[in-house]
């Protein structure tokens, strides 16, 4: 632990408001919605007591949320929002905007679903609604992971070879209202953490009396140019990630993993694909099945946008069997959509076996048996056993 | 005989940013407009604009434009939440600053009205322009939430079941701007330039206390079915029967700018183009009435 450091029993949403305020921001726009609305609170707090040093907007919905804090990044300053589910859909164009115009916005996404009825309850459904518009994504397990992934999302998006929203999404309930032990950082060591993009070029900024034009009408070649460079921003992003998250660890001891976690991946068989909360069950259930000798690891996805392919690629050669569990659906395709991604690599990572569980959805909990069960479909599968593709827990697993 | 220079010639005391030859229909009054607000408030104004009729000019293609101002192309949706991070940035950073929101009526009448309603409520230290052609004009002349009763547009046309924009009433725009009591409202037109640029320089000054809206009667000849020489004929006679009046809202305290001693029956401004040329006689008189409802409030809001 570093010694100015403090340690405080938190919740998920006061992690993710505590890591706001210690980045400094400058404008900060938001708008309630469950189960975000203790992050705003939390801001509001600060504001109020005069511990955070920013421009408040207590906006009228969500869309203007993301447009008042992408204005004020092109024209130069730190921002944050907070926002969940139908929060995070009625922002949509403004989401596509922001990263069309390249603006190093960061945004804490509570993970709920957003169905055709009123779900409130977790799912990353949201932030599969929203996976091609270009933001950087990145998911936490849990609350400490909420903070550090927030101070290094503002290096991550304010990098001069970056320059694109990020998104750092947590489960709803799971993680929002859970408290947690949470090691805080002094506000001067997240200073010196960010101080690396003072050292770097100044992007363009929108200022009076400067002839600038954000959000031009681009056509043909022009366009292409600028899809290129953004696609290939996002691709630089990967590494970038990993090079930060060094860094992190230098400066705070503390490390969770790049792109990904490997979880006693290296001599594993059997390997599950997760992400979010669930991992710290499936990780409890994996070191159960270690004693029994069974040689089961977890790969963590960390990074959603830009897709970690060599690093999964990397981590998931050769394994016997691979099951990849998601919180959320694919509409219209037979497997859940982290599930077909990884699928796409199928080719790469050379297993007899990938399988899509679909699990966790609405908040049912994703237990301990659960787990156990993927796993023991899992072993199936690896030893040539006849196993279903794709299957829906717990609907249709048996107890 | 030597001709008298306009007094509008007192208040541009900028360099206009525009190139010359915009694309604006040939007598299109917004380009008009379009000029004046920097050759007035100045060229250090940043303005933002979403796709309308002045987005072809404002916004550019790739990297070329047709003017040097700091210009930020938004979505329709977020234009006054835009305007916002702006001004807030600029105010916390210390940069002096006069952010225009120039939209037209679709944006903050009808899709962008919720986040205008939010930043006036906010009072936000911004200037958002509304120019009012009462229509979907860059679409080619579609209904708007300030569309006057009868008129015709291509999705309101006149056929044997309908009669051409059946609400009785458009939005009443600045009335409902001005009732969030922000530090300026104004209404104004191209016929009363000096007037117009009078209250641009008061915006300016009245953007440091709070929101300003100007909403700004600006008739389009290609939609409305008029002459391209008649817009400024089309706004002096929409002032001078009281159907657009011109007035200013200090924190809601109305005051008329200019006040018309003898109103002309609105049969005069409407027998000028075409989108009302269908109307009957009883038609003429619904939307007189709605006319005269309409300046009856102002002048009992004035009196409070």
């Amino acid at each position: 632990m570093k010694k100015n450091s403090k340690i405080k029993v938190v919740t998920g949403n006061e992690a993710a408001a505590i890591a706001a305020s210690l980045c400094r921001p400058d404008v900060i726009a938001a708008y309630p919605i469950t189960p975000q609305t203790e992050v705003i609170e939390k801001l509001s707090e600060y504001h109020a007591n005069g511990l955070l040093d920013a421009e408040l907007i207590n906006v009228e919905g969500e869309n203007s949320a993301m447009n008042s804090i992408t204005a004020a990044s092109l024209a130069g300053g730190r921002v944050f929002t907070a926002t969940s589910s139908w929060g995070l859909v009625f922002m949509y164009d403004a989401i596509l905007a922001a990263s069309g115009a390249r603006a190093p916005v960061v945004m804490a996404n509570v993970n709920r679903e957003t169905p055709g009825i009123i779900a409130v309850s977790c799912g990353q459904q949201d932030m599969i609604s929203i996976r091609d518009s270009g933001w950087i994504n990145l998911i936490a397990e849990d609350c400490q992971e909420i903070l550090d992934m927030l101070i290094m999302a503002y290096r991550l998006a304010e990098d001069d070879e970056i320059q694109l929203p990020v998104m750092v999404n947590y489960d709803g309930f799971y993680l929002s209202y859970l408290s947690e032990k949470v090691e805080i950082p002094a506000v001067e060591e997240v200073d010196n953490f960010l101080s690396v993009l003072k050292k770097q070029p100044q992007r363009p900024r929108l200022l009076p009396g400067k002839s600038l034009g954000c959000g031009s009408h681009g056509i043909l070649g022009g366009y292409l140019e600028l899809r290129y460079k953004h696609c290939n921003a996002l691709q630089r992003a990967k590494n970038k990630f990993q090079q930060i998250t060094k860094e992190f660890q230098k400066q705070f001891s503390r490390n969770s993993g790049g792109q990904i976690e490997e979880y006693k991946t290296a001599d594993a068989d059997i390997v599950i694909v997760a992400s979010g909360s669930m991992c710290g069950t499936i990780k409890t259930v994996i070191d159960e099945k270690r004693e029994e000798g069974i040689k089961i690891g977890l790969v963590r996805i960390r990074m959603f946008r830009p897709f970690p392919e060599e690093e999964l690629i990397r981590a998931l050669s050769g394994k016997k069997s691979i099951g990849v569990i998601d919180r959320s659906v694919a509409f219209g395709f037979s497997g859940g959509p982290i599930y077909i991604e990884v699928k796409t690599l199928a080719q790469d990572i050379n297993t007899s076996a990938l399988i899509s569980f679909i699990a966790g959805l609405a908040n049912i909990d994703i237990t301990v048996l659960n787990i156990e069960k993927i796993i023991a479909d899992l072993i199936d599968a690896s030893s040539g056993k006849p196993y279903k593709t794709v299957n829906w827990i717990p609907f249709e697993q048996e107890a | 005989m030597k001709k008298k220079k306009s007094e509008i010639f007192k208040y541009l005391k900028h360099p206009d940013p525009f190139e010359s030859g915009l694309s604006f229909c040939a007598g299109c009054p917004l380009e008009l407009l379009i000029r004046l607000v920097p050759k007035t408030l100045g060229n250090d104004i940043v303005i933002t604009g979403t796709p309308s009729c002045s987005a072809p000019v404002l916004l550019g293609q790739n990297t070329g434009t047709w003017h040097k101002l700091a210009y930020y192309g938004t979505l329709m949706t977020g234009a006054a939440a835009n305007a916002t991070g702006l001004a807030r940035y600029y105010n916390r950073a210390g940069i002096d600053n006069t952010v225009v929101c120039f939209n037209g009526d679709g944006t903050a009448a009808d899709i962008g009205f919720a986040n205008l309603s939010g930043a006036a409520e906010r009072n936000e230290p911004f200037i958002y322009i509304c120019y009012d052609n009462e229509g979907y004009m860059n679409t080619g002349i579609q209904k708007s939430g300030t569309t006057p009763f009868g008129a015709h547009t291509s999705t309101t046309p006149v056929g044997k079941k309908s009669r051409g924009n059946k609400n009785r009433r458009g939005k009443n725009l600045p009335l409902l701007m001005a009732m969030h009591r922000i530090a300026y409202t104004a209404t104004a037109t191209m016929s009363n330039l000096g007037d117009l640029a009078e209250k641009l320089l008061k915006a300016k000054e009245k953007k440091n206390e709070g929101f300003v809206f100007l909403h700004i009667f600006c008739p389009c000849p290609t939609g409305w079915g008029v002459g391209t020489d008649k817009s400024i004929e089309l706004c002096r006679m929409a002032v001078k029967t009281n159907y657009y009046p011109l007035w200013e809202a200090e924190n809601g305290k109305f005051t008329f700018t200019h006040k018309v001693k003898k109103p002309k029956p609105i049969f005069e401004y409407i027998k000028l183009m075409k989108k009302f040329k269908h109307l009957t006689e009883d038609e003429i008189q619904v939307l007189q009435e709605s006319v005269d409802y309409n300046y009856r409030l102002l002048t009992k809001i004035e009196a409070e």
